[in-house]
């Protein structure tokens, strides 16, 4: 019974977004007062069905109905509370529902923080947000309901959560990136908006801006974790694959990080509005088509989830009735969004359409290296051929070189021109220091250089160096200045960390595969690595092969475990890596096979500086978040 | 030519959603055409029920036949087992398991407890034959000739009208 209370809930919400998606639309183009909504309190009440239709679900997960279809295919008896909970958004159905809720927490957030007195405007946005959560609740209910139930005799027991999601960080990765997808949703409706009313641009980008920087910040934390886990949890010790569904998070990361600098812009200067709105429909056009190339099976990934033809179909009606139809309004309607300011080459302007020319260029290649299979295969009736790493670091370095040198210096960047700064001091000033941190840098690491890290230790340099001596080129305290942009500073030095990580453990990274006994031991780097032995443990739902692992360098005697796990509902086999982790390196080692008796063979990897890559993605998220906060404030 | 640039976008995308669309429509062949008119693979793999038995390709003897991929873990699996057991009942043509990443023990047990339809069940615990079939998950079915060769392939559960539709022409070659 309780299950279905939560169907006939999203069954509701269904209906109230259908009628939430035309009256106030009618209300405004008709001119009828009497069709007009109460928005506020409709989106909370949409908020609330969603809700509560979503806690049945984890209700239904906690309590182990396995009649309900969806619960006996991701849970079992055996599988801790806390994994129960999260398995209600492991797969397609669940993660559905979250993605709806998401959207719908966007909008009442949206509705109730904007201080907008035109409300025609405001209906829009709610109006057009809510046909977007009617799309995704009509393709949950027809394709992929997880409130179905297998009657009249339910299972005993659930087939298990997939074992390599049941971690700490997968109960957090997909709901970040599922808010940073959805997000977008919301400038995506004030885009439409603005092209329907004319809106302007200054006005309706104050209030895209704090959002886009949200999702953001949300998209940020999701990519990161997702690559924290891959990197402990498949035990390749990698932390970036270029998975297709990997891209797929990563363009509309590129996007949305292009749209909110093009936003500034258009805020204060009231230009680039028609380059605003395209960015904000691309942004939201490549998060669905993310969604759509995962969940249709169309690209093969360690993401995939159930492949199922009709899913993808519908999934792509939704992409095309919404970005086309946008994109219909944006190319014949005459928008006049563009204040024909002018601006010179050394101009903060030009240093944003720089920026978003590269990152938009970048995200494109990166889209087209992901659909390129597809593509191909359609043209020569079916030949295979595969874009991997190699095509994305060649493309990919150019640009992150680009954008990185333009990034040191565009904090000093003014408005119209920056004719009144003085780029000779400046250069010079920060040549020192970026010499002084490469040194710093290269004594840390000590050992032999490579000229591709040496490359990524320059601009790291170059970009730290750049955003934190900004504010010389005013007459205030220093300390007070960098205070007042400590978002930008944190995003900025932020990415520096990262790149400076991301260079470092590419080269400097050593990996080798031994074949030990227990009481062996093997000479590795600085360190000596011993097996020390190896035991049986059991879990709640598994049981495995726990390797006791000694490193020893001259000062530091540490113990760590690897294990290789069996989990028993399913039979899959997971490697659990060992990791110690240093502030400057990481001591990675992953069990691989049994060979004879007790001899296994094992994975190990020094990776220095590689925790820098998610403490600069870290402090991106939170330099975008305290941005967006600090907009929504103003705004 | 500003227009044009207004256009640009909508045609882009228009041109993407095509291609995108007729490879979705094309998938579902290609999904099944990868391994049909080839023979079935060697394997060397115990018997569910006997694990000192070993099982090679020569064991399935009689043809035509169907291999079921099935676990108990496998919900859907349990709906198409009735359809399976009709089959057996109605001595259409014998049936092989192949369990599938299971409980050797639950396998049986559920074996015993429900009804058996299989000539005999394979035990594939780390799925090694069923990654040489190219086998998405459970339930999953082929259909093998008289010549032992794969003619169709079928993810999914099984039932009367699947039967008839993919199979039963098959059968009366």
């Amino acid at each position: 019974m309780i299950p279905e209370l939560g169907h006939i809930t999203l069954i509701a919400y269904l209906v109230l977004c259908l009628v939430g998606g035309i009256l106030p639309l009618a209300a405004i183009f008709f001119n009828k007062a009497a069709l007009e909504m109460p928005i506020k309190r409709v989106t909370s009440l949409l908020f609330s069905l969603i809700t509560f239709s979503f806690l049945i679900l984890i209700y239904s997960f906690l309590v182990d109905d396995f009649s309900v279809a969806y619960v006996a295919q991701n849970s079992n008896i055996n599988l801790p509370f806390y994994f129960k909970f999260a398995a209600t958004w492991g797969a397609h159905e669940g993660s559905l529902i979250l993605w709806i809720l998401a959207m719908n927490a966007w909008l009442i957030s949206f509705i109730f923080l904007t201080k907008c007195k035109n409300t025609d405007f405001l209906n829009t946005v709610f109006s057009i947000s809510c046909q977007v959560m009617f799309a995704f609740t009509l393709f949950t209910l027809l394709t992929s309901n997880p409130f179905e139930r297998i009657l009249p005799i339910p299972p005993l027991n659930g087939a298990d959560l997939n074992p390599s999601l049941q971690d700490i960080a997968f109960t957090i990765h997909p709901p970040l990136l599922y808010f940073g997808y959805s997000g977008l949703l919301i400038p995506f409706a004030i885009a439409v908006a603005a092209m329907l009313f004319n809106t302007d641009t200054k006005e309706w980008a104050s209030y895209s801006r704090p959002w886009t920087l949200l999702s953001c910040s949300f998209l940020t934390l999701g990519i990161a974790l997702g690559s924290w886990w891959a990197y402990y949890e498949l035990g390749w010790g990698g932390w970036w694959f270029w998975d297709p569904v990997e891209n797929a998070a990563f363009v509309p990361w590129l996007l949305s990080v292009a749209l909110f600098h093009s936003l500034i812009t258009s805020q204060s200067k009231g230009v680039f509005g028609k380059w605003s709105i395209l960015l904000s429909i691309l942004a939201f056009s490549t998060s669905l088509l993310g969604t759509f190339l995962v969940r249709s099976g169309i690209l093969t990934s360690v993401h995939a989830f159930a492949l199922d033809p009709e899913r993808g179909l519908f999934i792509l009606g939704i992409l095309a009735f919404f970005i086309v139809g946008s994109l219909i309004i944006y190319s014949i309607k005459d928008l006049n969004q563009d204040n024909s300011g002018t601006y010179e080459l050394n101009s903060k302007e030009f240093g944003f359409l720089l920026n978003n020319l590269l990152l938009v260029i970048l995200a494109i290649s990166i889209l087209f290296g992901t659909i390129f299979p597809l593509i191909y295969e359609a043209i020569t009736d079916g030949k295979q051929i595969s874009v991997g790493a190699p095509y994305f670091e060649i493309i990919l370095f150019p640009f992150a070189l680009a954008l990185g040198l333009l990034q040191g210096i565009a904090l000093y960047l003014s408005w119209g021109s920056s004719s009144s700064f003085s780029f000779i001091q400046r250069v010079f000033l920060e040549s020192i220091s970026v010499f002084g941190l490469i040194l710093l840098i290269l004594y840390i690491l000590f050992d032999n250089l490579y000229l591709t890290s040496f490359i990524t230790i320059f601009l790291a340099c170059w970009i730290a160096a750049g955003t934190l001596q900004v504010s010389k080129k005013r007459n205030i305290n220093y300390w007070s200045f960098l205070k007042k942009r400590l978002a930008v500073t944190f995003a900025h030095v932020g990415m520096a960390i990262l790149v400076l990580g991301v260079g470092v453990v590419s080269s400097y990274s050593l990996e080798k595969e031994l074949i030990l006994a227990p009481g062996d031991s093997f000479e590795f780097g600085d360190q000596i690595v011993s097996f020390e032995s190896v035991e049986d443990t059991l879990g709640p739902n598994y049981f495995s092969k726990s390797a006791n692992i000694s490193f020893k360098d001259t000062q530091n005697d540490t113990n760590v475990i690897t294990e290789k796990r069996t989990y028993v509902p399913s039979g899959q086999l997971t490697t659990e890596a060992g990791i110690i982790m240093e502030p400057f390196q990481d001591l990675y080692i992953s069990m691989g096979d049994n060979l004879e008796a007790d001899i296994w063979s094992f994975k190990v990897q020094i990776k220095p500086f590689i925790r820098w890559i998610w403490l600069g993605a870290l402090l991106i998220a939170i330099g975008s978040m305290l941005a967006g906060i600090k907009q929504i404030r103003r705004a | 030519m500003k227009k044009l640039l207004d256009i640009l976008p909508l045609v882009i995308f228009v041109t993407l959603i095509i291609v995108l669309f007729s490879f979705l429509s094309n998938e579902d062949d290609q999904l099944e055409t990868a391994l049909i008119d080839e023979s079935f693979p060697e394997f060397s793999l115990t018997s569910l029920t006997d694990k000192t038995k070993v099982l090679t390709k020569s064991d399935i003897s009689e043809l035509p036949a169907l291999i079921n991929v099935w676990a108990t873990w496998c919900i859907a699996c349990k709906v198409e087992h009735p359809f399976l057991m009709q089959l057996k009942e109605e001595s259409i043509l014998p049936i092989y398991g192949l369990n599938y990443k299971d409980n050797r023990n639950k396998a049986i047990a559920l074996l015993q407890a429900d009804g058996n339809p299989f000539e005999f069940s394979i035990f594939d615990f780390e799925g090694r034959l069923a990654i040489d079939l190219g086998v998405y998950g459970a339930p999953e079915t082929f259909f093998i000739d008289k010549a032992g060769l794969i003619r169709v392939r079928h993810v999914g559960v099984i039932d009367d009208k699947v039967w008839k539709e993919k199979f039963a022409k098959y059968l009366d070659e």
